[in-house]
């Protein structure tokens, strides 16, 4: 590439000024909502939180409950599929694609709520 | 040699795209909107790349290998934690606007003590998180190429810091993505390949594990770090000048650089707190912490650090930035898990073969270089050379790209929240902060990579989780619950972390709690937190600040690239 110009920095007044001061984020202002924005924010906050619950549920008793069973049910190393034994696909294969499912399935249901 | 020489073009082709992607981009408006034009599937690649360490590369295949079928927990709590991250913290996260939890912690509660105490605790996970990188990128090297310890170290720390001043990662996110792509093939690509050239005898003992009680043929084993074995019979072994000598029984002290080889028949001495390799207790598909009986405490304990940790790491969050809105940085999180569960089928792979094929590595105390010492093993020829010169650089890829990123979050929140100074100021701390992860790595070769990483983990999960679950979704936070909850969960993991590495043994379950102590400084943090906050009073903004984080970004104008929305459904709000 040929004759290549030195890059600068493209950055508004307002932003010079404020890294000139010696602070690159400017002062700290309290927050503002308009009260349509607010309505809507305070609705999407619950239905978010109820769906963010039942989710977090679910992954609970994913991750809490294969560890339990490995617990309670030492049978599941002696047995075997395709030679391999059945606790040991339980954890190297069985979670991710449940945790994809669940990702998926949870995303879908936030992106729903924000729907407009 | 070869290994070493698989390493240049890697970290060559990172500095080009680098180079390249900063060429590509010279415009102003290209410059303006780069980041809009990131999709959820480059960034997610791009996430999975920045977060595929040495840990996962090497470190959960050597920990199967060490402590048995249950490290694969690793990888699942280090997947699940992006769902965790997907539930509570993406989308509110990219809309407070913050790149970093100090920003954030600033941006939610107005406090520049918050701020400050955000940045150390950034700083203590950048410790914990690097060493053992650099730790394992050096054992690696000196592995590959028979050289001493210190100088793998040496060369990954110079490397990081070359690749840093020619500006290697200034495209960030296209390094990533590319990087996220090389090690998902350089990992699976080979364990397909060691799969089919086992032969159908190893492939049944790598499911079928008998315990490694007598070695099936004369074993050199070399010993790169200081290892304590018991022996219980006497046994014959020769030293690399060919003098025969007798073990008697007891305990003995191994130091580092020796090289013993036992003889084929004899028995395998124990190694101690860590469980028979290929035993009965091995092959439990529970995480039997310091062999001390307690299986389930020492799975859950695992479980739970790295779940509530991945939504704090400072090098992961900076990367959601990169998405446009809410609504992308939470698809982003989504793919991610995809791609993540992708490359963590194959670990145990490694884990299962190198447990019959270098059970002597159990010994040796490295078992980190299961993956790349396995190739050699079953071809001796040009192929085992070239896949293990492939796997080097696969590691060395996941090196890079976490290192990278981690020293410059580590420096920014130096130069940044620390002690502000200008961009000149953050050049010249990354590169110190690069010394001081190299001083620090000479000492902990004896530490598992993936023992350390966890306890970075630990350290987010008992600081920034609390901080960042509570401050989304609770407008009851006040700055002096969240300092005292962070201060709490700081104070609690850090030292636990001091006794272990320094204090003395301590047996069964309370010897758990302290290796791993996420499953109370977890519930320590979040209890100080609303606890402290419920004595004080929020401030008057404080729902506002909540409540904004949760509020959608307006549609779009013009065409967008969303998919269609399921039809069918009239819930408008």
């Amino acid at each position: 590439m040929p004759n290549r110009a030195r890059r600068v920095a493209v950055t508004s007044p307002q932003t010079r000024l404020a890294h000139s001061r010696g602070r690159a984020r400017g002062r700290w202002r309290v927050p503002r909502l308009e009260s349509t924005d607010a309505e809507r924010a305070a609705e999407l906050y619950r239905r978010q939180r109820a769906l963010g619950a039942v989710s977090l549920l679910l992954v609970l008793i994913l991750l809490v409950g294969l560890p339990l069973v490995f617990w309670a049910w030492p049978e599941l190393d002696s047995v075997r599929l395709a030679g391999v034994p059945v606790s040991w696909l339980m954890l190297a294969v069985l979670p991710y694609p449940l945790m994809a499912f669940l990702s998926w399935w949870q995303l879908r249901g936030a992106e729903r709520i924000e729907e407009r | 040699m070869v290994a070493l020489m698989a390493v240049a073009p890697l970290v060559l082709v990172t500095l080009l795209i680098g180079l390249r992607g900063v060429a590509a981009m010279r415009t102003t408006s290209d410059f303006l909107v780069a980041s809009r034009r990131v999709s959820p599937l480059l960034n997610s690649a791009a996430v999975s790349g920045e977060y595929l360490s040495a840990a996962s590369f090497l470190g959960v295949a050597g920990l199967i290998v060490k402590d048995g079928v249950g490290a694969l927990w690793y990888p699942v709590g280090f997947t699940a934690g992006y769902i965790a991250m997907l539930i509570l913290v993406a989308a509110p996260m990219r809309r407070s606007g913050a790149l970093t939890v100090p920003d954030f912690a600033e941006a939610r509660l107005a406090s520049p003590g918050l701020r400050r105490l955000s940045a150390l605790v950034v700083l203590v996970i950048g410790v914990l998180y690097l060493v053992p990188q650099f730790r394992t990128a050096g054992l690696v090297l000196s592995a590959v190429s028979s050289t001493p310890y210190w100088v793998g170290v040496v060369i990954s720390g110079t490397v990081v810091s070359a690749t840093l001043a020619l500006g290697g990662m200034r495209a960030a996110t296209y390094v990533q993505a590319f990087q996220f792509v090389v090690k998902l093939l350089l990992f699976i690509v080979p364990a397909i390949w060691l799969v089919a050239q086992v032969g159908p005898e190893v492939r049944h003992s790598a499911v079928h594990p008998v315990e490694f009680t007598r070695f099936d043929r004369d074993t050199p084993v070399s010993f790169q770090v200081d290892v304590v074995l018991e022996v219980d019979t006497p046994t014959v072994v020769r030293s690399s000048d060919g003098q025969e000598s007798v073990l008697t029984p007891g305990r003995l002290d191994v130091q580092a650089g020796q090289t013993l080889v036992f003889e084929k028949g004899g028995q395998v001495p124990a190694v101690r707190g860590a469980a028979p390799l290929g035993g009965e207790e091995w092959q439990r598909p529970l995480l039997n912490t310091n062999n001390a009986g307690y299986p389930l405490l020492g799975t859950l304990a695992i479980l739970t650090a790295t779940v509530l940790g991945t939504m704090g790491l400072p090098h992961v969050l900076m990367r959601f930035h990169t998405s446009p809105d809410g609504r992308s940085a939470r698809r982003t999180a989504a793919i991610t898990v995809a791609l993540l569960g992708m490359f963590y089928l194959f670990p145990g792979v490694y884990g299962a073969l190198g447990h019959v094929l270098v059970p002597q590595l159990y010994l040796s105390g490295t078992t980190d270089t299961v993956v790349v010492a396995l190739p050699t093993q079953v071809d001796t020829g040009w192929a085992g050379t070239a896949f293990s010169a492939l796997l080097t650089a696969g590691a060395f890829a996941a090196f890079l790209a976490t290192s990278l990123g981690l020293l410059l979050a580590v420096s920014g929140a130096i130069a940044h929240d620390l002690v502000p100074g200008g961009l000149r100021r953050v050049r010249i701390t990354v590169l110190l902060a690069a010394a001081a992860m190299v001083l620090l790595a000479l000492p902990s070769a004896r530490l598992d990579a993936g023992v350390l990483v966890t306890w970075g983990f630990t350290v987010t999960a008992a600081t920034f989780c609390p901080l960042l679950v509570l401050g989304i979704w609770w407008s009851g936070l006040t700055r002096t619950g969240a300092l005292s909850g962070m201060l709490a969960g700081l104070l609690g993991t850090s030292g636990a972390i001091v006794l272990a590495l320094a204090g003395p043994q301590v047996d069964g379950w309370q010897g758990i709690l302290i290796t791993q102590p996420a499953p109370w400084a977890v519930p320590l943090a979040f209890a100080t937190m609303v606890v402290v906050s419920l004595f004080g009073r929020p401030s008057p903004w404080a729902r506002k600040a909540m409540l904004r984080l949760h509020l959608d970004e307006p549609p779009p104008h013009g065409p967008t690239a969303d998919p269609p929305q399921p039809p069918g459904d009239d819930r408008s709000a």
